[in-house]
């Protein structure tokens, strides 16, 4: 929305500069977007009369003139009676007309402030010299008319300023229509200005015609009025209507109008749009006509103009000539019981107005702000009149505006009123009171304002306002459809008054340092160990493309799908992290990095872990992490094993691994059986995730790297296992002793057979113990494999000897060979 | 009825299946075709549930084969033992260097918000990432079709749950647990924080998924002088200096009166007297809001908050471009060493 700040000093004082009231309204109005200079393209331009017009020898369509410009532009070629010869090539060019001129050294306001802004001077067109040119509409970037020049309709004398004459010298106000969605009142000049004298501290003066809400109409009633009905009154609280005889269609409106319409956005028409269009770009309320022969023609029998719901697949033609299929949420205005508009939205094509008009019916109405909207959208018609009808325009404003614009009419366009105003008004309200006190007031912003300040504040923009000691009974005004509760008064006191203007203060009260929670502070020490195991934390989006899912093996049925996203790329919420990061992995291996992890800590949703006692999904946290190396040839799986490890350790774990074989959760989709785990806290035997590397299919899908491995955590679960203490033990006070020893088992013994016996062969002992693997060793082809272990053995009483050491180690051994069937080499 | 044996043709099939090399190739074979030739010959009234049955058996077929097909993906993969330290003939693996590894700006950043806040004595919870249009609008003053639901551009799933687009999500759940406490003559003081969603497309300054954090307190005689001055502290915390403040009056259905917060930019990111920052809106909760939360608003009052966390980050580092937090592009977190 443009405001003009010209157009708002017509109804209120405004003090200092442009931008102290872009400041002001910026604090306690709405964001000014950008403050627009109108004037500086129009400092050029001199109004001139034509004084001679003469056509250019040689030429069918030139003529010179020669113009007055009072002698006020300097330094320009002048005849013997100080005139200047300009050559004008427009067919309304004649002596005697007051035109806009641009003079040489002057700059053409349409090119003003573009990349080539045209700049004139005194140059021969056919040998005869022109000083400047005469400006059509369109080359003084008002409104696009370049048939002729524009002809100035107002008395100026030579010389004087254009911009001056057509109130130019203006300021425009950018404002986005978003930002003043909640205030409908200020859709219009008029209620916009009533805000800006508010936030100055001034009372606002109501036009006097604007105060009239049932105005008298002298009319004749030389044609018959059709009857009003709203069908149902949700659809639309009124409809008011009159009959107007001889609205000129080819009568134009003074420039003055066309320039206020045009600077803000609205293009000029003839002067019967044009009042319509300036009223409602005044007051926020729209208008329409229909032509009157025609609209009775429909009616029929019925002369009875109607507003209903549509009928399911009614078909309508609109002003613009195309069909559209309605719905039932439309509202239509139908003539008995003819389809002859789309309410609030687009007229209709039957009923169009045009040269062979006699007479009009003016409607002036408001119909259902959620109606008007859903019709919008469906339709995709954004119009000024229906941003406006969108926003909720008050019933009792159709009066004056009606009033107004039958005045309008009669003066522009020799109108003459031809019927009584007919209407119905369903939807009468009585004006909405609010009881609120100055404890209240003062208690909700931490102000001290005393009653007479809040009853000023509230005055000045049209509130009425009487105190019963300190409790204000508070009269909204009509407009102000959405205040209803004390709270929104005691806005518009911060507001009015400013809101910058309060004191600061923080909240009395004794101040209490609290923790992050324990699953941020588990959070936050997962992702500092992983850094420093040299991973990159990165986020990816919580929707993912269905192919992504079916790359990793996941069913798109599981997850929880997006039904109205603008991109193609967010289809479901995702089921495990792992498919977004091994998403990443290619295009790092491609831009260079031969050597990296990734991991991330998200929410995870699908469809199988059901719903919360509050009916909405179950969230689970997840931790997933992916090493890849572009070069490496070695088994992945014990990269990420190993940072597995790394990070249990930090938060006081110890894991088992077993085999991830019949296991089917989205979670496992990816990862191949036959080289992955189920990761298991060992104190508790809880599953906690998956560790190891891709499938075949999964690896080509994604363009993994060969060595690509990873794991994804519950990252709740780890929260619940989490021991922030470790399992110290004290240290022993005698040296220990370390032997190595190496065992031939069967091929399919595991690791871990090995490691477990050895342990629970030295528990027995009562010693501090530690068990590690040395090397592990398998001959090409051999059916048996050599692991070997180092094993740490320390007393808390003595030093050992070396009979009571080999005597541990035959109970390991023992052990170890009983279970595993190896031997000791 | 038909007597077609289609049981027997649907296991002769998952046999053939079972244990074939290239399992793909059953789906071609006659049988089924056959089924479903037998379709055409079948009286009208039979048809749709030989048909089903039919498609059924195709079905079942084909989930077979996928299921042979990873099968036979994984016979030709090499079983390791998992429990073993590395790989067997290989050695001890190692983490990657510590320099490399960094942390998401975005999550640093959070973690420094809810440090600050923590401290000022506001309890830190995680936004939720699905929700329902009762908590991202009902309960939060937003009526059904009201025209302030346009702004928020929300996701919908096929199930009518709402991805949400403000962490004002949690304020109903925020309410309602710390009604107790707040009725034992104690206040509610808390931030949620997370990851918020808008239908938007994406270039270098709109983002459909971003960060951001949400603050909530209640007491008997909150103000909304007390409000700025908590939001002024925090940013005057968060950037190690004294900040001038100014707001404008701004819509949210669940504020009244509503505002938007903005500091004077700090020098310490390059800011200039007389350059503001728009960094949130806020107000004091509506008490429609306060209601719907079994709180008594004729009692209590509380003041509101949310604002990006991506805005934070990149006025710190001068980041340029909204998608790089989500592109996992190590050229991008690599910058974020310490």
């Amino acid at each position: 929305m443009i405001i003009s700040v010209n157009w708002l000093k017509k109804f209120t004082d405004i003090d200092g500069s442009v931008e102290e009231l872009a400041t002001l309204i910026g604090a306690r109005l709405v964001e000014i977007e950008q403050v627009i200079n109108l004037g500086e393209k129009y400092q050029g331009v001199v109004v001139a009369h034509v004084v001679e017009c003469a056509p250019l020898e040689g030429s069918d369509h030139l003529n010179v003139t020669k113009i007055d410009d009072g002698g006020v532009v300097p330094d320009v070629e002048r005849d013997e009676n100080g005139y200047v010869q300009v050559v004008c090539g427009a067919p309304n060019v004649r002596a005697g007309l007051t035109v806009a001129w641009l003079p040489p050294r002057s700059t053409v306001p349409e090119t003003f402030a573009t990349s080539e802004p045209f700049v004139l001077s005194a140059k021969p067109l056919r040998g005869v010299v022109s000083n400047g040119m005469l400006a059509s509409a369109r080359e003084l970037d008002l409104y696009d008319d370049h048939s002729g020049i524009l002809v100035i309709d107002k008395e100026a004398a030579p010389g004087s300023s254009f911009a001056e004459l057509y109130e130019l010298d203006d300021y425009l106000l950018d404002i986005e229509n978003k930002s003043l969605t909640h205030r409908p009142d200020t859709f219009g000049v008029i209620g916009f200005a009533r805000e800006v004298a508010g936030i100055q501290g001034k009372p606002f003066q109501t036009p006097a015609w604007l105060e009239v809400l049932e105005p008298v109409i002298n009319h004749t009633e030389s044609y018959e009025a059709p009857t009003i009905t709203i069908e149902d009154s949700s659809l639309s609280d009124r409809f008011e209507a009159i009959v107007l005889e001889g609205v000129s269609e080819t009568a134009v409106s003074p420039v003055q109008l066309q320039t206020y319409l045009a600077r803000s956005g609205v293009r000029p028409i003839n002067a019967a749009v044009d009042v319509s269009n300036y009223l409602m770009l005044l007051t926020g309320q729209p208008s329409h006509t229909y032509d009157y022969d025609k609209l009775k023609k429909v009616a029929g029998g019925d002369f009875t103009v109607r507003v209903r719901a549509a009928r399911a697949d009614e078909k309508l033609v609109l002003l613009d000539g195309k069909e559209v299929t309605l719905d039932t949420t439309d509202i239509v205005i139908a003539a008995g019981d003819t389809a002859v508009g789309l309410a609030g939205i687009m007229g209709g094509e039957s009923t169009k107005v045009d040269e062979t008009t006699r007479a009009v019916l003016l409607e002036v109405a408001t119909f259902d702000l959620y109606h008007m909207r859903s019709s919008q959208m469906r339709h995709g018609i954004f119009s000024e009149a229906v941003t406006r009808f969108t926003k909720g325009i008050p019933a009792p404003l159709s009066g004056p505006v009606l009033f107004e614009a039958v005045r309008m009419l009669q003066e522009h366009t020799g109108a003459t009123v031809a019927s009584a105003v007919v209407e119905d008004y369903p939807g009468y309200k009585d004006p909405i009171t609010v009881h609120v006190s100055e404890q209240n007031v003062n208690d909700t912003l931490g102000t001290h304002f005393a009653a007479e300040d809040i009853a000023e504040l509230l005055q000045n923009v049209g509130f009425e306002v009487s105190f019963d000691g300190l409790e204000a009974t508070i009269t909204v005004p009509y407009w102000r459809q959405d205040i209803h509760i004390p709270e929104d008064i005691i806005e518009e006191v911060g507001r009015l008054a400013g809101f910058d203007t309060i004191a600061v203060t923080l909240p009395s009260r004794d101040f209490e340092a609290v923790q992050p929670s324990a699953f941020d502070q588990l959070r936050a020490l997962l992702r500092k160990t992983l850094v420093r195991a040299g991973a990159n934390e990165i986020l990816s989006y919580s929707f993912v493309h269905g192919d992504l899912l079916k790359k990793s093996g996941q069913q798109p049925d599981d997850a929880y799908r997006i039904i109205n996203s603008i991109s193609p790329d967010l289809q479901y919420y995702r089921q495990s992290l792992t498919p977004s990061l091994l998403a990443n992995v290619f295009p790092n291996s491609k831009a260079g990095y031969e050597s990296f992890a990734l991991f991330e800590l998200n929410k995870v949703h699908d469809k199988n872990r059901g719903l919360t006692d509050e009916s909405v999904p179950v969230e689970h946290d997840s931790l997933s992490f992916v090493t890849a190396k572009v070069k490496d040839k070695s088994a992945a799986y014990y990269d990420a094993k190993n940072v597995l490890e790394y990070l249990a350790q930090h938060i006081g774990m110890t894991l088992n691994f077993t085999p991830l074989v019949g296991e089917d959760r989205p979670l496992y989709a990816p990862f191949e059986p036959k080289r992955a785990a189920l990761v298991i806290d060992q104190k508790t035997g809880r599953t906690i995730g998956v560790v190891g590397e891709y499938k075949a299919s999964v690896q080509k899908a994604f363009k993994l790297p060969a060595h690509t491995a990873g794991f994804e955590l519950d990252t709740r679960a780890l929260l619940d296992l989490y021991d922030p203490i470790g399992s110290y033990q004290p240290l022993s006070r005698y040296p220990g002793t370390e032997r190595d020893v190496c065992f031939q088992v069967n091929a399919s013994v595991t690791y871990a057979d090995v490691e477990d016996a050895t342990k629970s062969a030295l528990i027995e002992t009562g010693l501090i113990t530690e068990v590690k693997p040395l090397d592990l060793y398998q001959p090409e082809s051999g059916d048996t494999k050599n692991i070997t272990v180092r094993i740490s053995l320390v007393s808390y009483d003595k030093t050992l000897t070396g009979e009571e050491v080999t005597q541990v180690m035959s109970t390991v051994i023992d052990k170890v060979t009983e279970v595993t069937g190896g031997k000791v080499i | 009825m038909s007597t077609y044996d289609i049981e027997g043709v649907k296991q002769a099939l998952l046999e053939q299946v079972a244990v074939s090399q290239t399992p793909r190739e059953v789906l071609k074979a006659p049988q089924i075709r056959e089924l479903y030739a037998v379709i055409a010959t079948l009286p009208v009234e039979e048809r749709g549930s030989f048909g089903r049955e039919v498609n059924e058996v195709k079905q079942a077929v084909e989930a077979a084969v996928q299921a042979r097909e990873i099968e036979l993906e994984s016979a030709d993969v090499t079983p390791i033992d998992i429990t073993a330290p590395w790989e067997i003939n290989g050695s001890a693996p190692s983490l990657l260097p510590t320099e490399m590894g960094t942390q998401h700006p975005l999550t640093k950043e959070i973690e420094r918000v809810v440090d600050i806040f923590t401290r000022m004595g506001f309890e830190a919870i995680e936004s939720r990432q699905i929700d329902d249009d009762h908590h991202m609008f009902g309960a939060l003053n937003f009526p059904p079709d009201h025209p302030a639901r346009d702004g928020y551009d929300t996701f919908r799933t096929e199930e009518g749950y709402i991805p949400p687009a403000h962490t004002s999500t949690m304020q109903h759940r925020i309410l309602k647990a710390g009604k107790a406490k707040l009725e034992a003559g104690g206040h509610i003081a808390a931030v949620s924080y997370g990851r918020v969603f808008r239908n938007e497309d994406v270039d270098a300054t709109h983002e459909h998924t971003f960060y951001q954090c949400e603050g909530v307190f209640v007491s008997d005689d909150a103000t909304l002088g007390q409000m700025l001055g908590t939001l002024r502290s925090f940013f005057e915390t968060y950037y190690g200096q004294a900040l001038r403040i100014k707001t404008q009056p701004g819509y949210f259905p669940f504020v009244e009166p509503g505002l938007e917060f903005a500091i004077e930019k700090p020098a310490s990111i390059g800011g200039k007297p007389g350059e503001w920052l728009e960094m949130l809106g806020c107000g004091m909760i509506h008490p429609n809001v306060l209601k719907e939360a079994g709180i008594d608003p004729a009692k209590y009052r509380g003041f509101a908050w949310g604002g990006g966390i991506e805005r934070l980050v990149m006025l710190k580092y001068g980041i340029e471009d909204l998608r790089h937090f989500e592109s996992g592009k190590l050229a991008f977190l690599r910058k974020f060493v310490g």
